[in-house]
């Protein structure tokens, strides 16, 4: 069981490096790192614009598309790292 | 390109790989408008003789008059009606002159269904020549 948490752990580090990278770059912010936790309420500037362009420039950077439902269901980082665990 | 009202358009509807083109020439009476809608008189736009001296065949055609171009495009045709213009990133590569036959090239080079986007990419052309290239994206409203 532990194997399988650190197995997880790792393949998701990368995913957070480039994520990391997209929501500097959307939200002009150098300084902000991301958790598993952090979600909308915690990014002052995570309006539906820059919402759009943080999923557009997603898709574009993991080479995905997302359908409408899973956007929807996401709560925090941590959720969208999954869903991109499973898609990629 | 369709030059009647605003087209609606469903997001399903557009495909990556459609193209939009309009062809357009800057006229004297544009540059004016265009100097007394934004304030900007400066001489390489207005004075021939000035531009000349900086090196350009003429007086160069305002990039922001290439931008209307490129809102036309976009509040008219792709994605027309329901869209609202999120972004443009775009280079001026060459000058234009007034009176030289342009066209303007949209390309549709994304849709993300999941935040109804489009991304599209933008050529401007004189003949063989690239006067600007760039991106845009925009939403599409949901259907009504």
């Amino acid at each position: 069981m532990s194997t399988q948490v650190t197995a997880a752990a790792m393949d998701s580090e990368p995913i957070y490096q480039k994520l990391n990278k997209i929501f500097r770059e959307v939200f002009d912010d150098d300084g902000l790192t991301l958790k598993s936790s952090t979600n909308a309420a915690d990014i002052p500037d995570w309006d539906s614009v820059n919402h759009i362009r943080l999923i557009v420039s997603i898709e574009s950077a993991f080479k995905v598309r997302f359908a409408v439902n899973e956007i929807e269901e996401l709560k925090d980082v941590g959720d969208l790292v999954k869903l991109l665990q499973i898609k990629t | 390109m369709n030059s009647a009202a605003a087209q609606p358009r469903s997001l399903a509807s557009f495909t990556e790989g459609e193209t939009v083109r309009l062809a357009f020439t800057v006229s004297d009476g544009d540059m004016e408008a265009f100097a007394a809608l934004s304030g900007d008189r400066n001489p390489l736009h207005c004075d021939e003789a000035f531009a000349r001296s900086k090196g350009f065949p003429g007086r160069v055609v305002y990039g922001a008059l290439l931008v209307a171009k490129i809102s036309q495009v976009i509040g008219m045709e792709l994605p027309g009606r329901d869209a609202v213009w999120t972004g443009l990133d775009i280079q001026f590569v060459a000058p234009l002159s007034i009176g030289e036959p342009a066209e303007l090239e949209a390309t549709v080079t994304r849709v993300s269904p999941a935040v109804r986007a489009l991304e599209l990419t933008l050529r401007i052309r004189a003949g063989e020549k690239v006067i600007a290239r760039g991106k845009a994206s925009a939403v599409v409203h949901r259907d009504a």
